[in-house]
């Protein structure tokens, strides 16, 4: 077929393959030959950070209430004909979906009719059917979903540490909004938002597996809505400005837990990125936080002994445009204590300098990791449209990996350890 | 995919599982053992303390460094318990020869294997005090906290309620109060005891030719003096039983409801494969009687659904709900297995649940864990089918058996816990 863009990587020995819908949506296909289960995603760039934005075809920027990118998410498996969970029953598939802070994503997996599948994927997504009765009646579903995060420690601790990172960007707030929150939601604004934001080119859809791409091409091609839709729609989204410095350095809730959990946050100031230099910065950063606080580390080994930590330790960077952060969490029965020895070792490294050998070393482990994820179709999907909405891709991955150098990493070092852009969060037991 | 089993020693087995589908190899030595009350502390303690050091990496800082020299191999331990038996595994995960710079990876991986079960660090022919001590701490953490998670809390109350005089009742990483009397040298003595009479089984999911694994097992682990213990069959047929109700309070948002079942259908039974079938159309899915009842029509839940525990034949419903709804969501859950028994479901949701059962026994092959895993369960229930023949005996069921399988289930235990 004409049309169809690749991309090959030696290294992974993996390829890519892109169409374009006349109506703008990409189609993106990795085959993995051999395995029985095939998976596709289709996926909005657009999640609970998009609480603010212009509706399609108005002037003036409006307000939605929190959670609503998930409550749309819940509500686009209703069809009018009744639940769409029964039409991929009948195939023998499993259908999901997931909603986080910037993406809201449509899923199926499946070993047979994968066809069948993706065109009921396609369909179901671009068909919204809202009530005032449905929408009423999701109210509760929904609450029991609040309700269950709120029993979560993980989570609170996680949200927590969030809010005191953050003063007005709306990554503070939960994904699914609050119970208070949702009941502000009615059919009107659920079309606007869906209308505004299910975009073909606000959209992609991504296919893994042992999959023939031009039978593909032609399913979603007869099933597509807005065929010959062909204008670009540049969403204008708002987000408040966000002051570069911490809301609060401590924050802490009590809930049924055996022994406190800790999250540390950096919140970091070089944001702005897009692109290449974002993902550039996002494994930068993994490998400088493994290098400072892995499992290999003087640290680590210390406060393990010490029992200060046990092996629930572990740290992640987070990278979005718009904010990022480095998280540092696990239990212990001293998290101030964890604290005060994270920012003494920065402040030692700081002087005594990073190690190269470790730096080596990481490096190491993270290319063995980067090629054993492709052993995951879910994996591959997940992260490459992620990437995509990021304007990076999945296939560049190991070649930024590649060439970053210890400098790269002494300097990120410097920029995003610093000590006045840390908090503490705090789950105690009741 | 290719599979060759091989005994190696009394009681020692290779599983080497051929597939060139991955970039990923897996080793995985399984120890199997009895599950009884005085063991459970102190298995459990065995893997924590053995990847704390070994003869050559004295510390787990110099095990996870050789980690990342070998291109980030992922070294795993876990402590589960497969009906009345307890099985710890040890396993390393690292990408296939073809994808890294080393003709050497896969004896390497072995060979850090080999040392964290079987050279451990010794003092004065001993385990190292300090670290019997702190895993010893961590296990007492890990015990305590096992109330964060509500809902898995909420099953494993369950479980404890339901078999209060049988095996299946012991929490697999053991108790707080047999900590105490563990010390560096009865837990090495139990160490090399466990070596001797665990049953072991060694599965390896790689695209190295069989041959090669074959000699390298057999050059590194060297077995003898071996004295196997009896492994016994669990008892899963209960008749007369007494249903209870029991509730636990602690601060909670939201009420967790567990309804524990004894199947009376176990897994060599001919009934075994309607049950699965029966249970799915109850609990499986998004399509499920459970899911469309208390969640979609009722809005109970978020979540509802049933699950079965092969080795004990026992069938689990969980969801979570509003305090005051127990009543409620308890007498629907009651009246969708009612009409179960009574025949009340159609062909469609047969087929529907067949086709999901299915399709996941077929991904079975798509992952290298599900894979060891797989063959692990053919062992532990002495069950030759392979995967193929599994799914023919699903495609076989038909509705009468699903009848009969669903009348043969019995309430035994209500758990519910609630705000305080």
């Amino acid at each position: 077929m004409e049309n169809i863009s690749t991309i090959k990587s030696d290294i992974l020995k993996e390829e890519s393959f892109l169409y374009v819908l006349k109506n703008g949506l990409k189609v993106y296909f990795v085959p993995k030959l051999g395995f029985s289960k095939k998976y596709a995603i289709f996926s909005t760039n657009y999640g609970s950070n998009d609480n603010e934005f212009v509706p399609i075809g108005e002037n003036e920027a409006i307000k939605v209430p929190e959670g609503i990118a998930h409550f749309l998410e819940h509500k686009l498996f209703e069809e009018q004909e009744g639940n769409i969970f029964d039409e991929f029953s009948k195939l023998g598939s499993y259908v999901n979906a997931f909603t986080n802070f910037n993406q809201t994503a449509y899923l199926f997996s499946c070993t047979d009719n994968f066809y069948k599948n993706l065109e009921l994927l396609v369909s179901f997504v671009e068909n919204p059917y809202f009530t005032d009765e449905n929408v009423n009646k999701e109210k509760g579903i929904i609450a029991q979903e609040i309700k269950m995060y709120e029993d979560n420690p993980g989570w609170k601790v996680f949200f927590n540490s969030l809010k005191a990172m953050y003063h007005y960007h709306p990554v503070k707030e939960d994904i699914a909004g609050t119970v208070e929150s949702i009941t502000k939601i009615d059919k009107e604004t659920l079309y606007k938002c869906y209308n505004t934001f299910y975009h073909p080119t606000n959209m992609i859809l991504f296919l893994v597996g042992d999959i023939d791409f031009e039978k593909a091409i032609k399913t979603i091609e007869k099933n597509i809505k807005n065929k010959d839709l062909n204008t670009q729609n540049k969403i204008e989204r708002i987000y408040p400005n966000e002051p570069k410095e911490i809301k609060n350095r401590y924050i802490e809730e009590s809930l049924s837990v055996s022994i406190p959990l800790f999250n540390i946050g950096f919140k970091d100031k070089d944001v702005g990125f897009d692109g290449n230099e974002l993902l550039e910065k996002e494994i930068v950063t993994n490998i400088l936080l493994d290098m400072i606080f892995g499992e290999s580390t003087e640290l680590y080994k210390n406060m393990y002994e010490e029992g200060l930590v046990n092996n629930s330790f572990g740290a992640q960077f987070v990278a979005s445009k718009t904010y990022s952060h480095s998280i540092i969490g696990g239990e212990s029965s001293n998290p101030k204590k964890v604290l005060d020895k994270v920012i003494e070792n920065i402040n030692h490294l700081n002087e005594v300098g990073l190690n190269k050998e470790d730096f080596n070393r990481i490096k190491n482990k993270m290319i063995g990791h980067h090629i054993m994820s492709f052993d995951s179709l879910e994996y591959i999907a997940n992260s490459f449209t992620k990437y995509e909405f990021q304007n990076s891709s999945l296939f560049d991955y190991i070649n930024i990996l590649k060439s970053i150098n210890f400098q790269d990493i002494e300097k990120r070092f410097k920029s995003h350890f610093t000590v006045d852009n840390y908090i503490l969060s705090v789950i105690n037991p009741k | 995919m290719k599979r060759i089993r091989e005994k190696v020693s009394e009681g020692v087995y290779l599983n080497v599982i051929n597939s060139d589908k991955f970039k990923t190899e897996l080793i995985s030595v399984y120890f199997i053992l009895p599950l009884n009350k005085q063991d459970v502390t102190f298995n459990t303690m065995i893997p924590l303390v053995l990847k704390r050091g070994t003869k050559d990496y004295n510390n787990s800082m110099e095990i996870e460094k050789r980690l990342e020299e070998l291109y980030g191999s992922d070294l795993s331990i876990s402590v589960t318990k497969k009906g009345e038996k307890h099985v710890l595994r040890f396993s390393i995960e690292g990408p296939s020869e073809n994808f890294v710079e080393s003709n050497k990876i896969f004896n390497n991986k072995l060979d850090i294997l080999k040392s964290i079960i079987y050279e451990p660090l010794l003092i004065n022919n001993v385990f190292k005090k300090d670290y019997v001590n702190q895993e010893k701490r961590n296990l007492k953490d890990r015990i305590s906290s096992k109330i964060n998670d509500k809902q898995q809390y909420a099953v494993q109350r369950t479980v404890e309620e339901m078999f209060r005089d049988e095996k299946y009742s012991i929490y697999k990483y053991g108790y707080i109060e047999d900590l105490d009397k563990i010390n560096e040298v009865n837990l090495y003595k139990h160490y090399l005891d466990l070596l001797k009479r665990a049953r072991i089984e060694i599965n390896i999911v790689s695209n190295l030719e069989s041959e090669q694994i074959r000699k390298s097992i057999k050059d590194k682990f060297s077995y003898n003096e071996r004295e196997e213990i009896n492994l016994e069959r669990e008892k899963v047929i209960f008749n007369e039983i007494k249903e209870k109700i029991i509730i636990d309070k602690m601060d909670v948002t939201q009420g967790k409801l567990t309804l524990g079942y004894r199947t009376n259908i176990p897994y060599e039974d001919k009934l075994y494969s309607a049950f699965l079938v029966g249970n799915y159309i109850l609990g499986g899915g998004p399509d499920s009687k459970l899911f469309l009842n208390v969640r979609e029509k009722h809005s109970l839940a978020y979540y509802v659904y049933s699950r079965v525990y092969k080795y004990k034949s026992i069938m689990l419903i969980s969801a979570g709900i509003e305090f005051d709804k127990f009543e409620d969501a308890l007498k629907i859950i009651k009246e969708q297995i009612e009409l179960m028994k009574q025949g009340e479901f159609d062909q469609k949701s047969i087929e529907q649940s067949k086709k999901a059962i299915i399709t996941s026994m077929k991904t079975i092959n798509d992952d290298i864990f599900s894979i060891s895993e797989f063959y692990l369960s053919k062992v532990l229930s002495n069950d030759d089918k392979n995967i193929e023949g599994l799914i023919e005996s699903i495609r076989e069921v038909n509705k009468e058996d699903i009848i009969a399988a669903i009348n043969k289930i019995k309430l035994d235990t209500v758990y519910f816990l609630k705000d305080k």
